[in-house]
Formats: C-alpha cells, structure tokens, sequence
C-alpha cells in the first residue's frame, strides 16, 4: 500500500523540523499515540491505539530514524503488531522552504498483515489517508501555534 | 399387506426436523466434564522464518492450562501425511509438521496452542504467545512461483514444483496440423474458499489410564481420519475412536486430515483434560483448506464441420504451501481425466504441474477437478461454435459420444459407464423453447439490450471408486464402501453406514432403499453412521459416493437378509427354500400365497432360535463391502439464460434449467436439494465468489463480507428435470448426484454472459463476472 501526500505550514523550515524531532510533539499529533519512548540508537517504542473498520487493537511496535538530512528530509521505519495484525511501514517526509512556510510532502510504503489485512482491507487505504491526513493538520497546528 | 413403493417417491428428509429446531449435537455443542478450550495462534506472515517462540507469558494467564509450541510437539505429533500419491509425476512430499517449528508458510498456520480452562481465558492468552520472525518474500501466484529467484518455499523442492502430471493419447500434433480451425485461450479457474454452514471443530478426550483417545471432529470420513492420527499420534487404532457427530457440511473440506486436529488430541494426552477447538469463520477462512486455482493454457483443434479433434493444455495448479490429504489427485486424476467431456474427442494431450505458493492449502472442493474440467472443455466448445459460426447446440450433438457406444473409453483412458447425451439436451432445448429464445435475443440486441444463452452438457466421474484403480492413481487408501443391515427381534431395522453422510439425506434415501428391498415400513429403520467403534470400516462421503458405493453395498446387504431369511421362511412353512418367494416384507410358497411369514415374524424367530434348521446361525443381520466394478458417469445438459446491463456490467440470471441424469432416482426431492445446491455455489464461482491474496501472501476475502458466497435474493428460481439412463453396473442403476450442480453451472453462466456480449466482439472474460470485470471488457471492446 502507498501513501503519499502534500501539506503546507506556516511555518519555517526549521521550526517545523524541530517538531518532526520532538517526541512529545509526534505523540501530540498521531491520533491514538499512547507513548513513544527513546530507545536505543535512534529508535523509539512506541504503543498506539488504532481502528480499522471492525477492528480495533493496540500495537506495539518500533520507530526507528533511518536516515535524517537536517532540515530536509526524514526517513523513518515502523514495524509493529498486536493481535490485530501486523504493520511495517517505510516512509520518507520532505521539506521544502517556499516564501518562509514550509510545504511538507511524505511518501510511504506499508505492508499490513493479519486480521486488519483481511478483513479491514475495503477500508485500511482510506483510513491510513485519514489518519496521515489528522497528524499533518495537528503538526500544522503545533507549527501555527509555536510561531 | 402390500408396502407403498418408497423407492423413488419424494419423502422428506428426515433428519431435517432435528437440524431446523436446532436439537440436533454437533461437535461445538459437546460438553464433558472438565473439558478444557484450545486456540491455536496462527502465523499473520506468509511466509517467515522463526526466530523465537515464547509461550511464558501466555502460560501465567489466568486459566491457562498448558501451551506448547511446535518443538514440544516434535517427536509426539508426526508430520501431517499426503494420502494420494499419484505415481509418475516425480511427486514431492516436503514435512508438513502439525505447528511450525522454523518456518511459517502461509497465513494461518499453527505455531503454537494455548489450552485453558474457558475459551475466552485461552483466547486472551494465546495473544500473549510471543513470536518473532524474519519475514520472507512470499509468492502466492502459481506462475510467479515456478520461476527462477522465486521464493522456494520447501527444501527440496526447486521452483516449488511438487509434480509434472501428464495425460496423453492419440496424435496431437497430427490433429493440429490438420485442423481448419485452432483457438487458443488462457484460462483462470480462480481460488475458491468451501464455505461450510458448520465451521471445523473437535472435542478430544484421552483416558490416561486405559490408554484410549476419543476424537469428536467435523469428518466427512471418520475411518479415514482414525488411521491417519493414529499415525501421526503413535495411537493404535482400536485404542482411537473417532466421532463425527452431526456435520453441517463440508463440500470437501472436511475430508483431509488437518494438523489442527492432531494438535488438539496432543493437548488433551499431554494435559489428562478433555479439550476442545473450534474455528470462527475468519480462522475457517485461513486454516480450512480452499478450492480450485487453476491457470491454464488451452488449445483446441476442429476442422469445419464442428467436430472437435484435439485438446492441448498447460495446467498450473496452486496447492498452497502444504500438500493437503488429497491434493495432488484433485486437478490429475479427478480433472485430467475428464478433459474429454462428453466428446469422442480422439486426441489429446493434457499436463498438469502441481506448485506450492505461500497460501493456504488446496484440496477438494465439491466436484474436485471436474468443474475445472467442464468449464475449459465447455467454454473451448462454444468458441469453436462461435469461430465456425455455429450454433454452440450443434457443435455440441456433433461431438457427443453416441448412446449406442456404450460403454465408451475416451482419449484419457477411463471407460464412460452409460450416457444418452442427446436425450437430455433435447429435453434442455425442449424446456427452454430454443428457437423462441434465440428469436427473442436478435431482438433484444437490436434494442442494445446484452441477452444471451449458455450451455453446458457435462460428464462427471464420481461414485469413488473401484479400489484397484485407486491403488492404481496412487490413493493411498480403498474404495470400497460398507453396510450393515440389523434386522431386530421385534422387525426394527438399524442401518450402520461406512460412508459418512453430513447434510445428503442418506437417512432418508438409505432408509427407502431398505424399506423396498425389505418390505419394512420407512419409520421402523434408522440409519446411523460416523462413529469408528460402531461402525464398520469404510470410506467415507466425497466424491458423489454415498449413494452411489454406500447404497450399492446396502443393497447387497439387504439381499443377504432376504437370502437368510428364505432359509428360515422355508424352514417354518415346510416348504423347499427354491419355492419361497420375497415380495413386500413377505416371504410365501410359490403358487400358495396365503402360505406366508412376514419377515417381522421370521426375524423373532430368527433370535429366539427355538426352532432354526440344521446349520442355521441365530440372528438376521447382514455386512457388506462393497467395491465397484467401475466409476459412475452422471451427466446431463444445464442452460442459463442471462441479461448484463451494459451500462453497469451487472449480470442478471433470468432463467437456469438444469437437466441431469444420475441414473435411477431414489428420493427425487432429495435429488433437487442437491442439484440447488450445487448450483448455487457454481452460479457463486461464475459471478460472485473469489478468494483473493495480495503479493505479499494476505488473504483480502478473509470474511464473509469481503468474500461474496451468493445470497438466496441473487439467485434465480431453479427449474430442474432428469432423464434417467441406469448405471449398468449398478446393482440399482444409481450413479450419484452430489456434485453435478457446481460441475455443470459455472461454464453455463459463463458462456451465457460470452453470448450475451456477441454483438461487441467479446470472446472470453475470466471467472469472477463481477460487474467490474464485465464493464471492463465491454469498455474495451467499445474503444472507451
């Protein structure tokens, strides 16, 4: 499954990079983020709550940086589960400065199995969009406050 | 008194009146004192290597009896067999252990089993078993599989091929050559998943101190099922019993022998606890073996008259990633045996190769190979109709084995018992006013209205078999089927049967066989089976052989009584046993009718055996086993008649009429609940049904509101008629009827759509017709 999208803050490339960064900003902003602690190296544990349709559950799972370019772009890998299924999911965030607000574009790849593969699958696209969609207009607003 | 005749009359099923007030005992309705729950946690990953399994946090929940995983098992559970063996296609059998040990191969399968003392308690707890994994790249398309770099899935097995099966007879390459006309076609006969009203379940129960394990399970043949877990479970087979309580179906998927169940006895020996096990639907879905998947290159040679003289094929077949009981056989033996059809086609030439994917296992599934069979061979027939401009009822009569050839060996080697083609395509054009039809469509599509016909005249092989021939195609098993016919003291009749009926009716057609052949009333026999110490060793149900090898046995069975009790009638009139004649439950002197004993009369006689002639045993019972001289070969001639919006690409049925011949009938009524049956899940491949995995090995349908088993609302009104053209080597003439609805009906639907869309140039769209797959075709074929 792909993902991909567009959004644009009014905020400056920096600022905005430095809330990607901080741990407490990104549990802010996913919808159903429990926790998300430092781990080793340049990863992170993290619990979330999700729903799929009929499906709901608790993951655990593992996000781990990648690759970081400061102040530009972000690749980070997820890998995840709980009895509802299992996620593991690659994604690469990009910022570019345009006339002092930043316009973030994300593109994602995600490989889901289990009970949310099988029986989530009419609407696991759309809810994926939708919560991708919810953390890039909290992050906007964390950008909009913070100004 | 003389006895209705019950032999052929439309008696209601009489087990029905227990499975719709909902008093009948399944397997999930069994309880035992201290019984234990099972669930078994399956494997999310297609494909994976295990790194760690650890059971301990599952094993302090609250509850929790015991829980093991593949290694605990290892040395006590043996490896999961293949029990059709098909020789001379250089068959693979890889390991199939009951729980993953190493590695994971598909969605769905075991790794490890939780047992506590509620099913909730083992549920919560089997998703604290911690697994970890390396997942590898899986493969779930036959084709994708067979080539190089693809992910091997068994060591041992290169390129995933498990066999290369061929079938070849006369000159193909000659017919070829010759022919006036060649058409060529990929074909897909996509995956299917059975779909039981009744999911699996077993209830095991071990005895520590006598040593004895009984096996409750959802079986379509117990017998089958006892001597294979007593090889897997090092159990001697008269210390396992195996019960299979009522069954609300199988369709074929509850013929192999399943890990599941050989883990769940493992849990109740390890733990002295009865234990019991059920699927839910979506765990059916995965850990229930699935139907068909074929994808096939066909060719087809005719010259211009229409008469079709060669078929030539490339059949790929997905076995998923384990070899399930009978899988191997399924698309050789039960499929490229039947690529003749109904036809004297003289040439032919057939390969089948047999691939494991990463997905769940397939095996039989009603019809087995046969609709897979009928559908390429019906759906080449209409395009030869369509490329020779004829009219595909021509092209069909012109190929048909004449009546008088009987019996008739086809290209494939096996011998056609009895057939009368043309009768009941007559009787098909007859009812549904042929030349009136056609009329109709010429006008509809001048209205851009898309109308169309399809046919499909169909053989079948079923009534499994004779066991010299199953020996001979590498079953590792008989075929030959038991009866026992237990007269009582008081003229009661208990029937015990080796086959193993689990929704068919054979209470109901057994008990007419009986009450004709012994002049009892249907009410006083009773018609038991499934239970391994009761009964005496048989078969089982598949393959449309109750009635078929099961009722020939019976029927034996019965004439042992009658020939016993003309002994003792004899006997007690004082007459010669040559003079004593059996009619209606009587037995008389010949040309002195009055001189009479009923055989209630001769039966009390018989056990209190105050007064037997000399030599005479006490008793009137009678066994038989019974093994078929040949197959049986149903047939019969199906139409649909369809209309596909253009606009939407809905296929709507107006009309399906279904003419089958499966030899004498005994219950008529019986006989239409099973072709309505097998219609509807044929009618469910050619329009709705598709079990669908994405790349990475994830069943999408995995529900029943992702997979679309049809609805009664999108089926239409059946109209059903039969010929009747007796088995010859039949005692009664039967040859069975389990499976002609789904053999027949998926290419009738599907050549009915092909002729709807004539006016567009649409030669051939693949099974499922769903509407997106009509509408694409359309477009395409209009340019949009």
């Amino acid at each position: 499954m792909r993902l991909e999208g567009t959004y644009t803050l009014e905020a400056p490339r920096d600022r905005v990079w430095e809330l990607l960064n901080d741990p407490h900003v990104l549990v802010r902003c996913t919808p159903g983020m429990k926790q998300l602690e430092p781990a080793e190296g340049d990863t992170f544990k993290a619990t979330m709550e999700v729903g799929v349709g009929p499906v709901k559950g608790t993951f655990q799972g593992k996000v781990e940086v990648a690759e970081r370019k400061a102040p530009e772009q972000i690749t980070l890998r997820v890998q995840g589960g709980g009895s509802a299924g299992m996620v593991r999911a690659e994604g690469t965030i990009t910022l570019r400065e345009e006339d002092g607000r930043t316009v973030l574009s994300y593109v994602g790849e995600a490989q889901v199995s289990g009970l949310i593969a099988s029986v989530g699958q009419r609407m696991i696209g759309s809810v994926a969009k939708m919560l991708a969609d919810q953390f890039f207009s909290n992050l906007i607003k964390e950008a909009s406050a913070s100004r | 008194m003389a006895v209705t005749r019950v032999f052929g009359a439309r008696i209601k099923r009489r087990e029905d009146p227990r499975l719709i007030t909902g008093t009948a005992t399944y397997t999930d309705d069994i309880v035992i004192p201290g019984m234990c729950y099972t669930v078994i946690v399956r494997s999310p990953y297609a494909h994976a290597r295990i790194k760690r399994i650890d059971v301990e946090r599952a094993r302090k929940h609250p509850g929790v009896v015991a829980a093991f995983t593949g290694k605990d098992l290892e040395g006590k559970v043996n490896p999961i067999p293949c029990a059709w063996l098909i020789p001379g296609s250089d068959l693979k059998t890889p390991p199939h252990p009951a729980l993953a040990v190493d590695r994971v191969r598909y969605v769905g399968e075991g790794v490890a089993v939780v047992v506590a003392t509620s099913r909730h308690a083992a549920a919560d707890a089997a998703s604290l078993v911690e697994v970890e994994v390396e997942p590898l790249p899986a493969v779930v398309n036959q084709e994708k599989a067979m080539q190089p770099g693809a992910p091997q899935i068994h060591d041992g097995v290169p390129n995933n091929v498990a066999f290369h099966w061929k079938v070849s007879s006369g000159d193909v390459g000659r017919a070829f050559q010759e022919a006036d006309v060649v058409i060529r076609q990929r074909m897909v006969n996509h995956r299917l998943i059975p779909n039981a009203m009744e999911p699996r379940s077993c209830v095991a129960a071990y005895n520590r101190g006598s040593g004895d394990l009984t096996i409750w399970m959802t079986s379509q043949n117990p017998h089958i099922h006892r001597v294979l877990l007593s090889g897997i479970l090092g159990i001697p087979e008269h210390r396992l019993r195996i019960i299979a309580p009522e069954v609300g179906g199988g369709f074929g998927s509850k013929i192999p022998c399943y890990a599941d169940e050989a883990v769940v006895a493992f849990c109740a020996m390890q733990t002295g606890h009865p234990v019991k096990w059920g699927e839910d639907r979506r765990e059916n879905y995965l850990a229930t073996a699935h139907g068909r998947d074929h994808i096939v290159d066909l060719e087809v040679a005719a010259k211009k008259d229409g008469t079709i003289t060669a078929i030539r094929g490339t059949c790929y077949a997905n076995l998923g990633a384990y070899l399930s009981t009978a899988a191997p056989g399924v698309p050789t033996i039960l499929h490229g045996l039947m690529m003749c059809g109904p036809y004297t086609i003289p040439n032919i030439d057939y390969e089948v190769y047999g691939i494991f994917t990463n997905t769940t296992p397939v095996d039989a599934y009603r019809g087995a190979g046969r609709p897979e069979a009928t559908y390429y061979v019906e759906r080449l027939v209409d395009m030869v109709a369509r490329k020779l401009n004829m009219d595909p009822v021509e092209v069909r009569r012109k190929n048909f084995i004449p009546k008088d050839k009987f019996p008739y060996t086809v290209a494939t080697g096996i011998t056609y018992d009895s057939g009368d083609y043309e009768a009941s395509l007559e009787t098909l054009l007859r009812i549904i006013d042929y030349p009136n039809f056609r009329k109709e469509q010429e006008k509809a599509w001048k209205e851009g209205r898309y109308l169309g016909i399809g046919f499909s005249t169909y053989v079948e092989i079923c009534g499994l078999g004779p066991s010299q021939v199953a020996g001979a195609v590498g079953f590792q098993g008989a075929l030959w089927e038991s009866a026992l016919v237990r007269v009582h003291p008081t003229g009661k009749v208990t029937v015990l049967t080796g086959a193993s009926p689990h929704g068919q009716g054979e209470e109901t057609t057994f008990a007419q066989i009986v009450s004709e052949e012994l002049g009892i009333p249907i009410e006083d026999i009773e018609v038991l089976h499934g239970d391994t110490e009761m009964i005496p060793m048989g078969w089982g149900t598949y393959g449309s052989r109750t009635t078929a090898v099961g009722g020939a046995a019976l029927f034996v069975a019965c004439r042992r009584i009658v020939e016993k009790g003309k002994k003792l009638a004899a006997h007690l009139l004082e007459a010669s046993e040559q003079d004593i004649l059996f009619e209606g439950g009587r037995f008389f002197v010949k040309g002195a009718p009055d001189r009479a004993k009923t055989i209630q009369e001769v039966a009390l006689q018989a056990y209190l055996a105050w007064n037997l002639p000399a030599g005479f045993e006490p008793a009137l019972e009678a066994t038989a086993f019974y093994d078929p001289p040949n197959f049986t070969y149903p047939f019969g001639a199906h139409a649909c008649i369809v209309e596909v919006d253009p606009e939407t690409g809905t296929v709507k049925i107006r009309r399906y009429v279904a003419v089958d011949d499966c030899g004498r009938v005994v219950n008529p009524l019986i006989v239409d609940g099973q072709v309505h049956g097998g219609l509807a899940q044929g009618i469910g491949q050619a329009l709705y049904e598709y079990a669908y995995y994405d790349d990475f090995g994830q069943l999408l349908t995995g529900s029943m509101s992702d997979y679309a088993v049809p609805k009664a609302s999108q089926l239409p009104p059946f109209e059903t008629a039969r010929t009747e053209t007796p088995s010859p080597h039949h005692p009664l003439g039967l040859k069975g009827v389990g499976e002609t609805g789904t053999i027949a009906s998926t290419p009738a639907v599907a050549n009915a759509v092909v002729d709807a869309l004539q006016p567009l140039g649409i030669h051939h769209i693949d099974i499922p017709l769903t509407p997106p797959r009509v509408l694409a075709a359309i477009r395409q074929a209009q340019g949009r």
